[in-house]
């Protein structure tokens, strides 16, 4: 239930607050919305994912325009993300209902994790929303900078929200 | 049979997964496409209510620039009340063949974002208040964009900051004709394009409307010439002017209404249902 709700938090949090900035006559924005996703826990099921992706990224177009754009971004995360979660799995496998996180996963796991599909949800959502080269190293900034902005707050945000937890 | 079960049974996430994003491309690059606009227009009911109610706590941190707006517009029009005229005795002005073409609409910007490659404003009044689609929008004396859809409570405008955008201006003091156009990138800068390289232009010359299109009245202020950046292969100049918006600060602006453009268009339309329809 807190994975869906979460997804209405920071998709709010994501159009209210961090949509606003917009560092360097925006060159570097973060979409710290996906957070929301990279948060579900291993034992999801793919095809739950991918549905979950998909309206995550409706909700977020019904803020920001063109529509389709977050949808498609986010559908290609859901997809990638069992994929990733698998390529990076300890030899023994996950423990059901364990989560991505930094207390449960360590900060060099999480940000393999998280760097690989934030990078792949930026490049994605930034080309299409482009669409063109001639401004490729603006572009290519502006992935490479927004994505390690999304990486750095999801990071923070986990180190405050919950530092307690690592004991358990 | 059971061979493409098989198939089907293994790659049945990737078919998943290319069914829904094909559908999100189809709906991103599918422009006059009627959910679209369905989803737009009840999109920004929603959106706009959120935004607006962030909006009533964000704009007391703003009132400080909001009120130098407001008070540099209010001695504009100061200035052209009837006291600040000479009325000479023998001769007196009366207003005959005189019909209003404009009015104005104040409206709130409640969203705006300046740094995608298409960008929108989201205002706080909608059909309800009379705003409809295609109506001119300005923020104190300069153009702002036009309103590209509508709700009941709401209206998102496509400002000058849109790949899409396209506006006919002249400059002010030869009256040139060019095409004012925006490629994505710098908030502050437009071109205008389409003015031959014969045409001398000053650098600082003011860019305005034409008033051949029915959203704007004519000489509204767009913007001054900032530099020259003409190419050699092209025989036309390429112009970048400084807008005289800034979408960053812009917190007010009027929606412009043609009164007259409604009788031109059913003047228009019956002159067509009287030939047999449209060709």
């Amino acid at each position: 239930m807190m994975n869906y709700l979460r997804i209405f938090l920071f998709v709010l949090l994501q159009a209210l607050v961090v949509s606003r900035i917009q560092l360097f006559d925006g060159l570097v924005l973060p979409f710290i919305y996906i957070f929301s996703l990279l948060m579900f826990p291993f034992d999801t099921p793919r095809w739950a994912m991918l549905l979950i992706g998909f309206f995550t990224g409706i909700l977020m177009d019904l803020f920001t325009g063109p529509p389709g754009l977050h949808t498609s971004a986010c559908l290609l995360l859901a997809f990638l993300q069992p994929l990733v979660q698998n390529m990076l799995a300890p030899r023994e496998g996950y423990d059901s209902n364990l989560k991505p996180t930094i207390h449960k996963m360590g900060l060099a796991w999480y940000t393999t994790y998280a760097g690989i599909l934030t990078f792949a949800h930026h490049t994605w959502l930034i080309f299409f929303e482009f669409l063109r080269w001639d401004k490729f190293f603006f572009q290519l900034f502006h992935i490479l900078l927004s994505s390690i902005a999304t990486l750095l707050l999801m990071i923070l945000a986990q180190l405050l929200i919950s530092p307690n937890k690592k004991s358990s | 049979m059971g061979n493409l079960l098989a198939l089907l049974q293994r790659f049945h996430m990737l078919l998943l997964f290319l069914v829904l994003q094909v559908f999100s491309l189809i709906v991103l690059f599918s422009e006059n496409n009627f959910h679209r606009k369905e989803f737009i227009r009840h999109s920004s009911d929603f959106a706009g209510y959120i935004y607006e109610k962030r909006d009533e706590f964000t704009s007391y941190l703003r009132l400080a620039e909001i009120n130098d707006q407001l008070a540099i517009e209010n001695a504009a029009l100061r200035s052209l009340l009837p006291e600040n005229y000479i009325t000479s005795d023998t001769a007196t002005f009366k207003a005959q063949g005189v019909r209003q073409q404009f009015t104005y609409t104040p409206a709130k910007v409640v969203n705006a974002t300046v740094s995608r490659k298409r960008n929108y404003l989201t205002l706080n009044k909608g059909y309800a208040e009379g705003i409809g689609i295609e109506m001119g929008v300005i923020a104190n004396g300069s153009i702002v964009g036009i309103v590209s859809s509508v709700s009941e409570n709401y209206s998102i405008v496509m400002p000058i900051l849109h790949t899409k955008f396209q506006g006919s201006v002249k400059m002010k003091g030869t009256g040139e004709f060019g095409i004012l156009e925006w490629p994505g990138g710098d908030p502050l800068f437009a071109f205008v394009k389409e003015i031959p390289k014969h045409v001398y232009i000053n650098v600082g010359d003011t860019v305005i409307t034409t008033g051949f299109s029915s959203h704007f009245p004519e000489g509204m202020l767009i913007g001054s010439v900032e530099a020259l950046e003409d190419k050699p292969e092209e025989n036309f100049h390429r112009i970048k002017v400084k807008l005289a918006t800034d979408y960053r600060k812009v917190a007010w602006v009027q929606v412009v209404k043609n009164l007259q453009k409604m009788e031109i268009d059913s003047l228009q339309q019956q002159q067509i249902i009287a030939d047999g329809g449209e060709e």
